[in-house]
C-alpha cells in the first residue's frame, strides 16, 4: 500500500511540473510565464516532497519539511520580485484579451467592459 | 516496480532540466532568462529530493536547502537590479 502511494505521489508531482514547465515555455507572454512557472513548477516539487513523508524515514522527513517551509515562505517572494521588475520596466501583455487594471497601458487594447 | 517509476522520474526531470536550459538560452527577455533560471533551480530541488527520498540518504535535502535559498537571493538580486539599478 505504502509503495503504491509513494509511487502515485512521484507521478503526480513529475506530471504537475511537467505542465508548469511546458507553460512556462509556451506562454506568450512575461506574466503568464510567472504565472505558470510559479505556481505550477513549485506544486510539483511540494508534491514530490510530500512523497518523501510516506516512507517514514526519520531525517528524511523532517529535513523535508523544513525544506517544504522555506519553499513556502521564498517561492512567492521571488515571483513578485519577477513581476515587479516586469510591470517598472513596462514589459508589455502580449496575450490576446489581456487587461492592465493598474492604468500605466500595458495591454494592447483598452478593455471592452467597465466595473 | 518501485525501481521503473525511480528511474523514469530521474531520466524525465532531467529532460526538463534541458527544456529549462532551452528557454533561459532562446528567450529575448532577460526577466524571462531570470525566471527560466529560478524554475531550473527549482526542478534541479525536486531531482536531489526524489534521489535522497529513494535511498535514504537525508543529507543531499541539506543541499537542496541551500540550493533553494541561494536561488531565492539571486533571484530577487537579479529582479532587482535589472529594474531599478539597485539591490536594496
Amino acid at each position: 500500500m505504502t509503495d503504491y502511494l509513494f509511487d502515485v505521489l512521484v507521478i503526480l508531482g513529475v506530471a504537475v511540473m511537467t505542465l508548469g514547465v511546458i507553460g512556462m515555455m509556451r506562454m506568450p507572454d512575461l506574466y503568464m510565464r510567472l504565472h505558470a512557472a510559479s505556481k505550477a513548477v513549485f506544486l510539483g516539487v511540494m508534491v514530490l516532497a510530500i512523497s518523501a513523508t510516506v516512507l517514514h524515514q526519520g531525517s528524511v522527513t523532517a529535513r523535508t519539511i523544513l525544506l517544504c517551509l522555506i519553499l513556502l515562505v521564498t517561492t512567492p517572494v521571488a515571483a513578485h520580485a519577477i513581476g515587479r521588475a516586469g510591470f517598472l520596466l513596462h514589459e508589455r501583455m502580449t496575450s490576446p484579451g489581456a487587461v492592465d487594471e493598474s492604468g500605466s497601458h500595458l495591454a494592447n487594447e483598452a478593455p471592452t467592459w467597465r466595473l | 516496480m518501485r525501481e521503473i517509476v525511480y528511474y523514469t522520474a530521474m531520466a524525465w526531470m532531467v529532460g526538463l532540466l534541458c527544456l529549462c536550459i532551452v528557454q533561459a538560452v532562446r528567450t529575448k527577455s532577460t526577466l524571462s532568462r531570470i525566471l527560466a533560471l529560478d524554475t531550473l533551480t527549482l526542478v534541479l530541488v525536486a531531482l536531489m529530493v526524489l534521489y535522497s527520498t529513494t535511498t535514504g540518504k537525508g543529507y543531499y535535502i541539506d543541499a537542496a536547502i541551500m540550493l533553494a535559498l541561494l536561488s531565492f537571493v539571486s533571484t530577487v538580486a537579479a529582479a532587482r537590479y535589472h529594474s531599478e539599478r539597485r539591490i536594496f
